[in-house]
């Protein structure tokens, strides 16, 4: 073990509390006014806020200054359920109304698709979530790879998997699918054709259950 | 080997060309995807020890390969590569799939990206089916693709097509052809019937038939 | 890191040789593709790397040859069924993947594992870890032309084999998470021979000390090369070793509060200023060795009790949003679970620890020699299922 070397003992002082998250949610909307439109706080857990559209950038861009250094991830969700469903429902089921109503997550939202991402602040130990709709006729935010460089294959991993397009990325070539390929796979009504031409093989040998022991099967469960 | 020109091999002979063709197997290691860490511990741990067998690992290009062993999930992007990897080698080739992915998609089968099976692109000689099937399986799947080498009709090979020992026999058993292998019934004609990369029945490690 | 005034001079008067060469050469730019399929990748990573003379001017790593597409694959299954498909992710330390994952599903269903579940769950946690980085440090050698360390990190990590799937019944791919707890306790013995276990690998972390770190050759191929400062690191969201190398102090372990055993021993978490590729592996050595104790006291501690706490038969998670990561051997591992109230995930995101730590390929192989290529990439140590998902 050579000298130039360091170790950590020390646990971090405290973990974050709710008070701090607050804090940062606060300090958030002094930096970019109006343009946060929500937060929501789990207790103890997590903090998320979303932004609109236009404040994507300089959200980051705030976010950053405050110390929120360390880029985690950045992706898309895609919040219309599937037209599709699991593809593995019991053939002989009557069939159910697909569910076609879009509901948002915590912090909820406007449109179909969202971006959102998540940094940390490696000194303070807490890390915030932030999302931003993208209007769905033209879903393209700003561009976050200038700011964050890991941002960058972030997005061009989002532009090809939901289609979301992002205003100063230097390239958003394809990065998994061959280029010939088509269509959105994230996106909810993206097909899985394998599925749709062979059933679910797990349905066939489906055997009830044995017979419940009702002491240690809990009965608190929803076990339709 | 004017000999084999003519299609006349003695079977003395075809007997010791195999032997020696089964025991020195230089092996390409396709390694893609999770399977390729049992493949590498088949082939590069000292507990398992694919040497002792006769079949060495690590060639340098799939030119001096004899056979190829594909484990891990094909998806559709790697699939010109791995088809172009089998077209670089010389026949005779012989492939082990090996694990669920490369067999049949494995628990990607619905996967959007993903090649069901390594068999579209390329001829399978032995399945080694698991999820990563263990070392030993991939040693088994490698012993049954020496007993089919051992059991092949070299000369049947070169001319194209494809008649093993066994095959024959149940052939005979069948009363397709006669003992010398000419044909009984016009039905099943070997020398023009076969496309040219017909090739003989897979083995499934574990199952189905063994040669 | 401040240059003497003596390494500069010899830097300008190399930069002045090299642009003589040029002159005189007329060098022209030369493309080397490696892979997708080279030993020295893991997998099937292809690097396009534009040459002037033997120094990279661009590199660009392509990757996709091995994407799943685990994440809209989970939208069709079950939060049980899922667990099978997160494990091949990182396919050398799969226990590890499929642990941030229920634990997210268990944040949402407000349920916690009993104690001797957590303390079960972190010593399996650690002893993947040990089979990845035992892997990782035994190849280390081969990207150098050393062939015995390989050897011996698949002779030593075969005993971990061993030691997982006693206790899960998979070598690799246990499955053996669930929600709630655990599939099955312990067998009879495992702890004893786990033990023993242990204090091999920790006579294999000296060997590969011995035979690697203080090797001559091995020094001058890795100190100094590939430096990746800690903002640049923070900036590309490097983690794991590879961020504590440049210096950055952060375990997921140490500094988030999870319902695992890791605040219950004492450990270290290792930095290195340097950040250079002699630096990430070190610290990988030292973490292995730090796995080996938390293991060795975890095995003293393990609480009586259920493995399983009460859960329903059919698992139906309350509709939320739920984040949890965890240092995995690669770094950080997080799920993004969004559930809405069915049987199966509306979305997942998966955060896999290489897909960020090989976005800075382009950036830290720009400039640098070929042959040390190969050594920054081995440095950096990426999984290809980890990257493409
Ligand atoms: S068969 Fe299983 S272990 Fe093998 S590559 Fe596929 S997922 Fe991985």
């Amino acid at each position: 073990m050579s000298d130039d070397t360091t170790t950590t003992e020390d646990a971090p002082a405290a973990l974050p509390g709710d008070g701090l998250r607050e804090g940062i949610v606060d300090d958030l909307r002094a930096r970019i006014g109006d343009a946060l439109v929500d937060s929501h706080i789990a207790p103890n857990d997590d903090v998320w806020v979303r932004v609109t559209t236009a404040g994507w950038r300089p959200a980051g861009e705030a976010l950053k200054a405050a110390g929120f250094t360390y880029f985690c991830f950045l992706s898309g969700i895609d919040w219309m359920p599937s037209p599709y469903g699991k593809g593995e429902d019991d053939p002989d089921a009557e069939p159910v109304e697909p569910d076609t109503e879009i509901r948002q997550g915590v912090t909820g939202g406007e449109t179909r698709l969202q971006v959102f991402a998540r940094v940390t602040d490696l000194e303070r130990h807490v890390g915030i979530t932030i999302k931003a709709d993208v209007d769905d006729d033209a879903p393209v935010v700003d561009s976050w790879s200038s700011l964050y460089a890991g941002a960058n294959w972030h997005e061009r991993e989002c532009h090809e998997m939901f289609g979301i397009g992002f205003n100063g990325h230097p390239d958003l070539r394809n990065m998994y699918l061959p280029t010939e390929f088509e269509g959105y796979p994230l996106r909810k009504d993206f097909p899985l054709l394998a599925r749709m031409v062979k059933p679910w093989p797990g349905i066939v040998d489906v055997e009830p259950m044995p017979a419940q022991d009702d002491e240690d099967a809990g009965a608190e469960g929803d076990s339709s | 080997m004017g000999l084999v020109d003519k299609g006349r091999l003695p079977a003395p002979l075809t007997k010791l060309f195999n032997m020696s063709r089964s025991y020195s197997l230089w092996v390409y290691q396709w390694g893609l995807a999770c399977c390729a860490i049992e493949m590498g511990a088949a082939f590069g741990s000292p507990r398992y020890d694919v040497m002792r067998l006769g079949v060495i690992p690590l060639p340098a290009s799939p030119r001096q390969a004899d056979f190829v062993c594909v484990s891990g999930t094909v998806t559709d992007k790697m699939a010109p590569a791995v088809k172009r990897l089998w077209e670089q080698m010389p026949e005779p080739k012989y492939a082990i799939s090996m694990g669920s992915c490369a067999n049949c998609g494995g628990p990607y089968w619905d996967s959007y990206s993903v090649t069901k099976g390594v068999d579209q692109i390329l001829p399978v000689d032995i399945y080694v089916p698991g999820c990563p099937p263990r070392p030993e399986a991939l040693l088994e799947g490698i012993v049954l693709l020496q007993q089919r080498i051992k059991n092949e009709d070299m000369a049947a090979k070169w001319r194209g097509d494809e008649f093993t020992t066994l095959q024959r026999t149940r052939a005979v058993e069948a009363g397709e052809v006669d003992r010398d292998g000419e044909l009984i019934a016009e039905t099943h004609s070997i020398s023009e019937d076969p496309t040219p990369d017909a090739r003989p029945e897979p083995i499934v490690v574990g199952g189905g038939p063994i040669e | 890191m401040s240059l003497t005034d003596r390494q500069q001079l010899s830097y300008i008067a190399s930069q002045a040789a090299d642009a003589r060469l040029n002159v005189e050469l007329e060098t022209e730019g030369m493309t080397l593709n490696i892979g997708p399929q080279h030993p020295a990748t893991h997998g099937t990573l292809r690097i396009i790397c534009r040459l002037d003379g033997e120094q990279v001017i661009w590199a660009e790593p392509s990757a996709g040859y091995m994407h799943r597409g685990y994440e809209k694959l989970t939208e069709v299954r079950t939060f049980p069924q899922v667990t099978t498909l997160v494990n091949r992710i990182d396919w050398l330390g799969s226990f590890a993947n499929e642990v941030p994952f229920i634990l997210a599903a268990e944040k949402l269903m407000e349920i916690e594992a009993p104690p001797r579940a957590q303390v079960i769950r972190t010593i399996l946690f650690e002893l993947s870890r040990i089979a990845n980085v035992s892997l990782f440090l035994g190849d280390l050698g081969v990207q150098m032309g050393a062939v015995t360390p390989v050897f011996l990190a698949f002779r030593d990590r075969e005993y971990v084999l061993n030691l997982i799937e006693g206790a899960t019944g998979g070598r690799f791919h246990p499955n053996f998470d669930r929600i709630g707890g655990l599939k099955d306790d312990l067998p009879k013995g495992w702890i004893d021979e786990t033990r023993q276990v242990v204090k091999k690998l920790m006579q294999f972390c000296d060997t590969i000390e011995d035979l690697l770190f203080g090797n001559e050759i091995f020094q001058s191929r890795m100190r100094g090369i590939g430096v990746i400062p800690a903002d640049i690191a923070k900036d590309y969201g490097l983690s794991g070793p590879n961020l504590r190398a440049s210096g950055v102090d952060w375990d997921l372990r140490r500094d988030q509060d999870l319902p695992l055993a890791w605040d219950k021993v004492d450990w270290k978490v290792w930095t290195h200023p340097d950040g250079d590729s002699w630096a990430r592996c070190w610290i990988r050595l030292q973490e292995t060795r730090e796995a080996c104790k938390i293991v060795e006291q975890l095995l003293d501690q393990i609480p009586a009790g259920p493995v399983m706490t009460k859960v329903p038969r059919i698992i139906k998670v309350p509709a939320g949003e739920a984040w949890v990561s965890t240092e995995n051997p690669l770094g950080e591992m997080g799920y993004y679970v969004v559930s809405k109230g069915d049987l199966g995930p509306f979305r997942v995101k998966i955060r896999s620890a290489s897909f960020n730590n090989i976005s800075i390929v382009p950036w830290v192989l720009k400039g640098v020699y070929v042959p040390d290529v190969i050594t920054i990439l081995a440095s950096l140590y990426f999984i290809l299922g980890d990257i493409d998902r």
